[in-house]
């Protein structure tokens, strides 16, 4: 968990298949308020375009992206 | 339902009416040949689940309004006014058949279910009521396509931090790079999905191959047509076009998804470049003799799921039989004839729709689960993501004790010099 960034809830995301990563964000920020922080933790290396393409088009805010070796996490702002 | 709307959405059904369409809506004797060919109805026994039922629903608003006597004489005409119930029916009618076209092969006049529930779907997306995820997963492609830029160095990143998995499935030669990206005159791009799997075994391949290709920058997958939004289907598969234009390739190799493969094959136009399942391209490298896989890797009894999109709908059938005999002494067919094969349950949209659909597809594929049972392989190979996902999740509910497997995993696992 990010020091700076207080998370709500955490998704682990690692191995899914196609399109499941962006499915279950899709629905899972909706499980917290507006305003509020979810972390999604992800191994798919296309899930770094995936992502930020998902956050523009729902009208969503990733706050900060963390790499480590092959575990991607993105901190989501829910905005709508 | 306003007239406004009303106007609009029969806008919609009259821009689907060419002539093949008019030909499917009209030529139905109802013979019932179709009844037993649906893996749905086959599965759980309901009548609403049969292709001539599934039809009819699109077929009666068809008569009420495009045909004389459906608008001057209904109940003669068995026509039906499009209403709230009626886009219900068809939300339940388009979004229970996975488009597999198993009815097709059956029906006497070729009456093309998925191209009548392709009509259902855009009445859907008319009346602002069809599945939210499938449009929200089409529009995040069309974004991509749009601000590559934006999100090309955090792509290029993560590229990188798999080119060790790569080298240790197939070693390189010093200085070459383990996954290309962005090279232009390359002869192959190479079109994966967002995950590993979908790229280290293809990339190990194509290296062992001495291949000159390239990965793409963007997703196979097209979740325009899963939706059945035509103009969001030709954006997404435009990204990839336009980029295989810009790099001057001579072939386009799409990854194990059946949808992305049938819609760049049959919707992409003509193009300076081909267009092969990357199943046809395993199966070429290993005729020529630029690849060597050893038997001995893949050990028990093996049978392979034809994916509809590829096989039954766009004809790669031999290829991968062929790459199999090079893999295994012990292979077994799911059926006599790979064209009849049942669906996996899988298609249309309906995995993408993730959880909200599960316990549907769980019920809706047991005719599934008995075809793979009765093979005693250990085994089951497939060659599309939305397949290997249903066939997972069946495996799982159903306690059917096999091993799904992906057929370029196998190949790549199978390489030797």
């Amino acid at each position: 968990m990010s020091d700076e960034i207080q998370v709500i809830k955490v998704f682990d995301l690692k191995g899914l298949a196609c399109p499941m990563p962006v499915v279950k964000v899709s629905k899972g920020i909706k499980e917290v308020e507006v305003g509020q922080v979810i972390e999604a933790q992800t191994t798919d290396p296309g899930s770094l375009s995936d992502f930020p393409a998902w956050a523009k088009t729902s009208g969503n805010e990733i706050v900060k992206t963390e790499q480590e070796d092959k575990l991607i996490k993105f901190y989501i702002k829910r905005l709508v | 339902m306003d007239k406004k709307t009303r106007d609009d959405l029969l806008k919609l059904f009259q821009s689907k009416l060419n002539e093949a369409m008019r030909f499917y809506l009209e030529t139905c004797t109802r013979c019932g040949v179709c009844t037993e060919a649906c893996h749905v109805h086959a599965s759980m026994g309901q009548v609403r689940y049969i292709a001539a039922y599934r039809s009819e629903i699109v077929r009666r608003l068809y008569k009420k309004y495009f045909k004389g006597r459906g608008k001057f004489w209904p109940s003669v005409g068995e026509a039906k006014e499009l209403s709230e119930i009626a886009l219900d029916e068809l939300f339940d009618a388009a979004y229970s058949c996975t488009g597999c076209r198993r009815c097709m092969v059956y029906c006497p006049f070729g009456i093309d279910t998925q191209q009548l529930m392709s009509i259902a779907k855009l009445l859907l997306i008319g009346a602002n009521t069809e599945p939210e995820i499938l449009t929200l997963l089409a529009d995040t492609s069309i974004e991509k396509g749009k601000s590559l830029e934006l999100f090309k160095e955090g792509f290029l990143e993560g590229i990188k931090r798999l080119e060790a998995d790569v080298l240790e499935k197939w070693q390189t030669e010093a200085g070459t790079t383990a996954i290309p990206v962005d090279v232009e005159g390359a002869d192959l791009l190479y079109v994966a999905l967002a995950g590993a799997h979908s790229i280290i075994p293809a990339a190990a391949v194509f290296n062992a191959a001495g291949e000159n290709w390239a990965l793409s920058f963007f997703e196979a997958v097209n979740f325009g047509a899963f939706v059945g939004d035509p103009t969001k289907t030709k954006l997404i598969l435009d990204r990839i076009v336009n980029e295989a234009k810009r790099l001057k390739i001579k072939e386009v190799c799409i990854c194990e998804c059946g949808t992305a493969y049938r819609v760049m094959k049959q919707l992409a136009g003509k193009q300076p470049f081909k267009v092969s399942a990357i199943t046809e391209v395993h199966a070429r490298y290993l005729k020529e003799g630029r690849i060597k896989v050893d038997k001995s890797k893949l050990n028990g009894a093996v049978t392979y799921h034809d994916p509809c999109q590829i096989a039954r709908n766009a004809g790669v059938i031999d290829e991968p039989r062929y790459i199999l005999q090079h893999l295994t002494d012990n292979f077994r067919e799911l059926t006599d004839d790979p064209r009849y094969n049942w669906c996996c349950g899988g298609g249309g949209g309906l995995v993408a729709m993730g959880e909200d659909t599960l316990d549907f597809r769980m019920k809706s594929s047991k005719v599934k689960v008995d075809q793979v049972k009765a093979t005693g392989a250990n085994i089951l190979a497939t060659a599309c993501e939305n397949c290997h996902t249903q066939l997972s999740n069946l495996n799982d509910h159903y306690d059917m004790g096999v091993n799904v497997q992906f057929l370029s995993s196998l190949v790549a696992d199978a390489l030797v010099r």
